[in-house]
């Protein structure tokens, strides 16, 4: 049992390490130069992991290059792959299938 | 030795993972993952029993491991299946005996009937469904199919935080136990309170306090009509903890202190019970 308890705790400080390490840089540092910024209002974030899940699935969008939300200032800012056309309801699709409400497109 | 494996891949595939959300501690009806993504929660938890009431001087030790995987099969509806992993150790008059294994197999759905985000607070209705199968090992299973429909409440506001879960477990929904026994039914309460600060200016990073109160009845078994002796018990828990929250990764812990309790019959009382674990989302 012992040896259960010891693998069990290791696994999770190893867990705690990782996680804790994971950087998030965001569309700021980046974007190449000449990207258009746009920001977006999302309603429902209440915690850092929030911002994971509606960055994530506003990522998998082709002509979005990178995504950083902000659960405090309720924005989600989205960097568009230069010479792509983004169109504003695939992203504001992407927040409501992350279980948030998309306000108005502030950028 | 196998299951062990198991756990550690589990644990292997979550480290590649990115994000995760957030709820309360002891319970999994909170998990509410995006659409098409997973939750993995991992915890360890004790408990114990004490104060023998006959003269045989009983105690009980037990530490549960259970493995949550939560999945948003769609924006509005989560899929959930828990596995329990068991170790018991009884002492009774000087003689002491343990047993390991698995517990029975946890399957919960649950629909977002009602969402609302605005600037100011976010409020949710989410009606849950669960059905626990008689597949765990002889020690710990219950041998009957149970059923349990709940209500999840969730509010939120700022960095305040709230949920509150209740759940009616009908044991033995569909046939008996063993020799004919009929587990009594079980009612849960859980009200989860939290509160957010930011760490280093980040919204990356956080702290929360948890307290959480949990109200917990269990029927005593039926046996041909008749209330079986020395079963059934109410509980109630006052439990602080605290979670750590990294983007996706949530690190958490509970200390569920008894705050009252009442045992039919010459059973065991409950000792304070410890949490901790972690959750992920992918």
């Amino acid at each position: 049992m012992r040896r259960i308890i010891y693998s069990w705790s290791f696994m999770l400080v190893l867990a705690c390490c990782i996680g804790c390490s994971t950087t998030d840089q965001g569309p700021a540092s980046s974007v190449v130069e000449g990207s258009e910024i746009r920001v977006y209002e999302v309603f429902g974030m209440d915690c850092p992991g929030c911002q994971g899940g509606v960055e994530k699935l506003v990522k998998k969008i082709p002509a979005v290059q990178d995504a950083k939300a902000d659960w405090k200032k309720k924005k989600l800012t989205v960097a568009v792959r230069p010479g792509s056309d983004l169109d504003d309801e695939d992203v504001l699709d992407a927040i409501r299938r992350a279980n948030f409400t998309p306000g108005k497109r502030i950028q | 030795m196998k299951r062990l494996l198991l756990l550690i891949f589990i644990m292997a595939v979550a480290q590649i993972a990115e994000r995760v959300n957030a709820a309360g501690i002891s319970v999994d009806a909170g998990l509410t993952p995006a659409e098409d993504r997973w939750i993995f929660r991992t915890q360890m938890r004790y408990m114990r029993g004490k104060d023998d009431p006959a003269p045989t001087d009983r105690e009980m030790e037990m530490y549960a491991f259970p493995v949550v995987m939560a999945y948003g099969f769609r924006s509005d509806v989560t899929l959930l299946v828990k596995q329990v992993t068991k170790y018991r150790k009884m002492t009774m008059a000087g003689s002491v005996s343990r047993d390991i294994g698995l517990d029975d197999l946890y399957l919960l759905g649950k629909y977002r009937f009602y969402r609302r985000n605005t600037r100011e607070y976010t409020f949710g209705i989410a009606p849950t469904l669960a059905l626990e199968l008689p597949t765990g090992d002889d020690d710990f299973t219950s041998d009957t199919w149970d059923l349990e429909p709940g209500l999840f409440v969730s509010w939120r506001s700022g960095p305040w935080a709230s949920d509150l879960n209740a759940a009616y477990k009908w044991n033995g929904f569909a046939d008996d136990g063993r020799a004919g026994l009929n587990p009594g039914d079980e009612i849960s309460i859980d009200l989860a309170l939290a509160r957010q600060f930011s760490i280093g200016g980040s919204s990356d990073t956080s702290i929360a306090p948890v307290l959480e109160f949990s109200y917990g009845h269990i029927s005593p078994d039926d046996l041909s009509g008749h209330d079986v002796s020395n079963t059934g018990e109410s509980l109630f828990f006052i439990s602080p903890g605290a979670k750590f929250t990294r983007l996706s990764f949530i690190l958490e812990a509970l200390v569920q202190i008894p705050a009252w309790q009442d045992q039919k019959g010459s059973q065991l009382e409950q000792g304070t019970r410890f949490i901790i674990g972690a959750r992920y989302m992918f």
